[in-house]
């Protein structure tokens, strides 16, 4: 078992993974750039180093001065979390070089469905639907043009390198198609070094399914059921629940099967995740695959009884998978709401800055992964998100209720937050039915009944010295 | 040379009470000085990275940041931080004197340190102009990105 591992992230990812190594007895380096050093996560690690500057270009980025760091705490592995460098096969590649394990798949793996395309193409061979669109990479606008008239408007057309939701331009007819061939070009260029794009049938509101895969070291590939993630803003992802409200148990077997089959067929190893489009006819269709543990592991652990975190750090260290992960089934429903320090009421304008006083809900059946604390200062150099709220039912009406009664005890002051976006989202008819896709955020923030429901205030206001305290 | 030659020569300068002897081949530099503290030949580990080294590489590193800092006096000292994370050395090699002591002037351009990181040797350069005040970092520990190296007056 490993002995040290270094943790190449920040924010609750960081926290979530230091508490696995704490649980497992491995002893914690946690790497951070100036804007972190108080930090949870540098608190609590056993060692930390600073890694640089603010921005994440020159810190939470800088492979040479992780090794370094790496080197200098004399670690046996890192874990890259997600995001930053999870995702990046040439960093898992010098970890290799260096000796040091790396807590994810093999870089073969990650060549082979990091590039979207390439994905695509794997599924294909696998037998596994995938959604209608180019061949392979699309070259020109008369390429596009071609493909347009062979399977009808409207399309995507998205960067090979892309992902998280990015690097994507919609054209809806021949007018559109080329300046948004050319934009999506430029972009893609811009964000991920690479210009490539290819073309997918866009399908109207469909509902974003993804399967959960993890697989040890020796061949053992298993699927851990899906997560619905289609309540998603501008492509980010909001709110997640497992299991989803439009998947029979036949349908879970028939994806869950696809899943792996392909995981298989790259040679995947560790935690990763299959994602799908699902129509409402039952119509599945594989888009891509993310090569890391995802923010949302943590409603598949609930419904699922399982710790992914410590199993990616077992499977690392070359052990079988846990019996209890290989043979799990559903039992309970578990939905998250992602906490971001943003204004809704003013379009989600980033809210960084100090949080005056912080209380996180409590009581039975509800999970908080998060780095926040009273005082603490949100940097406006990273992502905003600042806590995951995850509620557990036996159903999932019970597993909303809780939902609904803890984000009203959720006390965050000093900063904007999207609490209040969350509350109006668990009082909604569409979301409590389980009717809603991809499309139902923008439909409902458009709509007249749409209200924010900010925390109860307190009867006492006056009364309460705490606001006032640390500012 | 051999550590065996440098004790022959201490040995040498001992018998006929020589306080100083200097040399200098192809590129290979040796001072022997009697009686002038850590400036000598069995230097500790700590003084220098272990032999085994590779060459030093003029690696070229961003610019140390510097600090303003103000003492009980009120004279205000820059601070010489890492630029990066590795292990910090005060000499080229054990068998080195420091590049820079206390009271030693310094130009932009002067190499200050080493900063050993995944095996390559960085030379730290002073990026500011005068006299060390204070040696802050431990030879032979690691350093993180943004510690004190030398305080400089």
């Amino acid at each position: 078992m490993f002995e040290k591992i270094l943790i190449a992230n920040r924010g609750e990812i960081a926290l979530r993974i230091i508490r696995a190594c704490k649980e497992l007895g491995i002893r914690t380096l946690a790497v951070y750039s100036e804007a972190d050093v108080d930090s949870l996560h540098v608190q609590l690690a056993d060692e930390a180093i600073c890694i640089g500057a603010p921005p994440s270009a020159e810190s939470y980025l800088k492979i040479d001065r992780i090794m370094s760091a790496a080197e200098v705490g004399d670690v046996d592995a890192i874990h890259p979390g997600y995001g930053f460098l999870a995702e990046n096969a040439h960093f898992a590649e010098v970890c290799e070089s260096c000796k040091i394990k790396f807590i994810g798949p093999p870089a073969s793996a990650m060549h082979a469905m990091g590039d979207k395309n390439s994905a695509r193409s794997f599924a294909r061979k696998a037998g596994v639907s995938v959604t209608p669109g180019s061949d392979g990479i699309v070259g020109n606008e008369q390429e596009a043009l071609k493909l347009a008239r062979k399977i009808g408007y409207p399309l995507m057309i998205k960067a090979v390198a892309g992902g998280g939701g990015r690097g994507m331009r919609t054209a809806h007819n021949d007018a559109s198609l080329a300046p948004a061939f050319h934009a999506a070009r430029t972009e893609a260029e811009k964000a991920f070094g690479n210009g490539d794009v290819y073309i997918e049938k866009l399908l109207l509101n469909p509902h974003h399914i993804e399967f959960q895969i993890v697989a040890d070291q020796h061949g053992h590939t298993v699927h851990l059921g899906e997560r619905d993630c289609s309540i998603q803003r501008r492509n980010q992802k909001v709110i997640e629940e497992c299991p989803s409200p439009l998947i029979s148990p036949g349908l879970r077997k028939k994806m869950g099967h696809a899943a792996v089959k392909l995981a298989e067929s790259v040679g995947y190893q560790n935690a990763g995740t299959m994602e799908f489009l699902v129509d409402n006819e039952g119509r599945y269709y594989f888009i891509e695959m993310n090569t890391r543990i995802q923010v949302e592991h943590t409603i598949t652990e609930e419904v699922y009884g399982c710790d992914l975190v410590k199993e990616q750090i077992l499977i690392a260290a070359g052990e079988r998978l846990s019996p209890h992960v290989a043979n799990a089934t559903p039992r309970l429903h578990a939905i998250q709401c992602r906490i971001n320090a943003e204004d809704p009421e003013k379009n989600f304008q980033p809210s960084p800055g100090r949080i005056v006083f912080y209380y996180a809900p409590g009581g039975r059946g509800v999970r908080i992964d998060s780095h926040a604390y009273t005082g603490y200062v949100v940097p406006p150099y990273y992502d905003s998100m600042i806590a995951k709220l995850i509620t557990v039912g036996a159903t999932r009406v019970s597993a909303i209720a809780r939902m609904r009664r803890a984000l009203d005890e959720y006390y965050i002051t000093g900063i904007k937050t999207t609490v209040p976006f969350h509350s109006a989202i668990m009082r909604n008819a569409d979301f409590r039915n389980g009717t809603y896709d991809t499309g139902f955020v923008e439909r409902i923030m458009n709509s007249d009944n749409f209200a924010l429901k900010p925390t109860p205030t307190r009867l006492h206001e006056e009364s309460l010295t705490l606001d006032r305290r640390g500012s | 040379m051999e550590l065996k030659d440098i004790k022959a020569i201490i040995d040498l300068m001992r018998k006929n009470d020589l306080s100083v002897f200097e040399m200098e081949k192809d590129g290979f530099k040796l001072k022997l000085q009697k009686g002038a503290g850590d400036q000598t030949v069995f230097a500790a580990p700590a003084n220098g990275p272990p032999a085994s080294a590779p060459a030093v590489a003029p690696a070229p590193v961003s610019p140390a940041v510097q600090a303003v800092q103000e003492t009980e006096k009120g004279a205000s000292l820059r601070e010489i931080v890492s630029p990066m994370v590795g292990t910090f050395y005060r000499a080229g090699s054990p068998e080195s004197p420091p590049f820079v002591d206390t009271g030693n002037e310094v130009t932009e351009e002067t190499v200050v340190c080493i900063i050993e990181a995944m095996k390559v040797m960085n030379e730290i350069k002073a990026e500011t102009k005068g006299v060390i005040a204070e040696i802050v970092a431990e030879s032979g520990k690691p350093v993180q990105f943004g510690q004190v190296l030398f305080r400089v007056r």
